[in-house]
């Protein structure tokens, strides 16, 4: 038995996986854009994401922020339906209604490296396609870290 | 053309749309170092992880007794839910201590959540979400055991590896420090201890070979104390019973569990985990101090007084997080200590001195420690690729939970495990963040059994009951001679203390891997049941890997007419 291997993104693309209705009935969870967040003077960082119209998708599905702190974004839903965006943020997660063709703020904390989930969390929006990943990139404070050598990393 | 969106305004919290009430009485205003200390003496509040700082997870309240234990029936119930993505879906679980002051009870969920319920009826006050990234390293699940409460506030440990204090009158957060180190495999999932005026946690991550720690924090403003590792560096004490190399950098030790305290001794002591890898001994020849040990810590500055090593050069993933608990005989002031190798240890806390040393489970395979405290390993992983099997396997005879002590009786009450494994060692290269066991482990799925043991200070057995799983929640003990604790398979129970006959049960309907505990309120005795299976089941009852998740907090007590 042989197994082909094959690039992610050409394989979704080819398989129609990052389209609604296509090869599925969804999308696949997080294969649409990478966006990354500015970093303003005031010290947050902003960025948009918007749901795209028939399509079940956030955009970007992953957003990076450089490193932990307070995001503020900009969220529109150009979708004809109406969604729940969840925002993952320390304290409690911010949940902003989306009737068809609306746009508001969402202010978030998180406060360290990983990858955290967002969502539209009415009706089956999850599973369809409507969750995304913001990936916080850096390290944990100095003083956090361990006292010892630097060890090897995968 | 341009859309003209409707304005849907800002985000806001979660919890607004919950029915909650969004502030609790400020209950925990007046706790202190004093309180803290006299915590038994306040039998309607379980102030602290276990009950006192003794750990013996035993309450003066004596409402329910064997003579109508079999009236107790569900007051309330509080479930969370499992809502999207999470770090652990299909290993969360509910592992925490429930915490009651005067009325409000402050618990820990998995994945960041803490809650304040008002005690009588389980509605929710307010709530905290601390974000968890859901790749983190998790040997054992998304779970936490719980908070500790002082100075108007709440503390608390995420699994990103920082401290947390939140407002206990709102559940907003005070301050938050990060101490460990998610890329390098770090996490943390200990209940606090408060002692004096600081908050002291360890961390986890024991299976990823970091280096284990104790810390210790200013109680109001976050700033650290100190920090112990519990593997020395090179030139340090105990650096000896390590070889030349990198070893001890990665050398395991965690402090996963929370520990006891003497305020008399003043001293503070810790459990703390296996040596990394878990299985390859190899590469880390020596006894690898302070793995598998109870350290004497001065809370003052974190050095440690004394130890004591349970399971030197630990070739069978043999933590010894599991409690210490303080008691006296004849005078003394000892310590007792049920651990995963099978054996049961009294130490004088004075400093260290073995006392006894004796086996609480059937079968014992891996070695034997003679009544001197010998340690003679027979079964172990020596060579690669060759597989053994022992008992007990690396879920211990006795697991993290806890057992418990009452004065009345003078007896232990252990949930005991009967378990085996077959290991066999892999040696592997480290790198951060990924497993470092160094070895295949499969943990037996037949041929097991489970116990409610009751022992007494010598280590004899005074009874025992059987169940056809071993027995993995912790015990609580009463005055009112009724001991309780839940099974994997769902149920909650209540037992005569002094005969081992199983007096009541009821089907919470998921296992029970928790800390119950118990209060009152206007009079009136509550036993709370954290229930929700999940967590490394795979490590220590993969007979029941497919068990029921679940998420509820089931609170006991008698009718109101009783």
């Amino acid at each position: 038995m042989t197994t082909r291997l094959q690039d992610v993104s050409q394989a979704v693309d080819e398989l129609g996986l990052d389209r609604k209705n296509r090869a599925a009935i969804g999308r696949l969870t997080a294969s649409g854009s990478v966006g990354y967040a500015t970093e303003d003077a005031d010290g947050w960082m902003r960025a948009r994401v918007r749901i795209v119209p028939d399509q079940m998708i956030w955009e970007p599905s992953i957003l990076v922020l450089p490193h932990g702190g307070d995001a503020e974004l900009d969220v529109v839903n150009d979708d004809a339906g109406t969604h729940a965006a969840l925002f993952p943020s320390n304290g409690d997660r911010q949940f902003l209604p989306l009737p068809s063709y609306s746009r508001g703020t969402a202010r978030i904390n998180l406060d360290g490296p990983g990858l955290y989930w967002f969502s539209s969390a009415i009706g089956n929006d999850q599973g369809s396609g409507l969750r995304g990943v913001i990936l916080v990139l850096g390290d944990v404070p100095d003083h956090a870290r361990l006292d010892r050598p630097d060890q090897p990393r995968p | 053309m341009t859309t003209e969106y409707v304005d849907a305004g800002t985000a806001t919290n979660q919890g607004e749309f919950s029915g909650m009430t969004g502030s609790a009485p400020p209950v925990t205003r007046d706790i202190a170092a004093e309180r803290l200390r006299d915590a038994r003496s306040e039998p309607q509040n379980w102030m602290t992880y276990y009950g006192a700082y003794d750990g013996q997870r035993f309450s003066r309240l004596d409402q329910i007794t064997p003579d109508n234990a079999h009236r107790l029936a569900p007051a309330w119930i509080f479930q969370s839910g499992s809502a999207g993505t999470h770090a652990g879906e299909s290993t969360y679980a509910f592992e925490a201590a429930p915490i009651v002051v005067d009325g409000v009870m402050f618990l820990a969920g998995w994945d960041g959540w803490v809650w304040a319920l008002d005690a009588t009826n389980g509605h929710q006050l307010w709530r905290y979400k601390h974000e968890v990234p859901t790749d983190l390293s998790l040997c054992c699940g998304n779970v936490n055991r719980g908070v500790a409460v002082a100075h108007g506030k709440v503390y608390v440990v995420t699994l990103n590896a920082h401290v947390v204090a939140l407002d206990a009158a709102t559940g907003a957060c005070v301050w938050d420090t990060a101490y460990g180190d998610v890329r390098a495999g770090e996490s943390a999932t200990v209940a606090p201890l408060v002692v004096k005026d600081m908050v002291i946690v360890g961390s986890s991550g024991g299976e990823f070979g970091v280096r284990g720690h104790l810390d210790a924090f200013d109680l109001e403003t976050g700033e650290r104390r100190w920090r112990t590792y519990m593997v020395p560096r090179p030139g340090e004490p105990g650096s000896e019973t390590w070889p030349d190399g990198e070893e001890w950098a990665r050398g395991g030790g965690n402090c996963w569990i929370t520990g006891t305290y003497d305020p008399e001794l003043d001293l503070v002591y810790w459990g703390t985990g296996n040596p990394s890898p878990d299985f390859d001994g190899e590469v880390r020849e020596g006894d690898n101090l302070h793995t598998d040990s109870v350290v004497a810590v001065e809370p003052d500055t974190g050095a440690i007084r004394w130890h004591y090593q349970y399971t030197p050069h630990d070739l069978w993933d043999y933590d010894s997080n599991m409690e210490n608990i303080l008691f006296e005989s004849d005078g003394r002031r000892l310590l007792g200590h049920f651990d995963k190798n099978g054996y049961f240890f009294v130490l004088d806390r004075t400093d260290g001195t073995l006392v006894s040393v004796t086996p609480f489970v059937d079968r014992i395979t891996w070695g034997e420690i003679s009544p001197d405290g010998t340690v003679t390993p027979k079964v172990y992983p020596a060579d690669e690729g060759e597989p053994v099997h022992f008992w007990p396997g690396p879920g211990g005879g006795k697991e993290w939970t806890h057992a418990a002590y009452s004065p009345d009786t003078g007896l232990f009450y252990v949930p005991v495990q009967d378990v085996g494994a077959t290991i066999t060692r892999r040696r592997q290269d480290f790198k951060e963040s990924v497993p470092y066991w160094s070895a295949s482990v499969a943990v037996d799925t037949e041929d097991m059994a489970g116990y409610l043991m009751a022992f007494d200070t010598s280590g004899r057995e005074v009874w025992r009951w059987h169940n056809e799983v071993p027995m993995c929640a912790s015990v609580l003990a009463t005055a009112g001679g009724v001991v309780f604790t839940g099974r994997p398979t769902g149920e909650v129970g209540a037992w005569d203390a002094r005969t081992g006959e199983l007096l009541w049960e009821f089907q919470t309907g998921s296992g029970i891997h928790s800390s119950p505990t118990t209060y009152s309120v206007d009079g009136r005795q509550y036993v709370a049941v954290p229930s929700g299976w999940g967590s490394w089941a795979d490590g220590f009852l993969p007979g029941l890997i497919g068990g029921s998740h679940g998420d509820a907090v089931v609170v006991f007590a008698l009718p109101e007419d009783r």
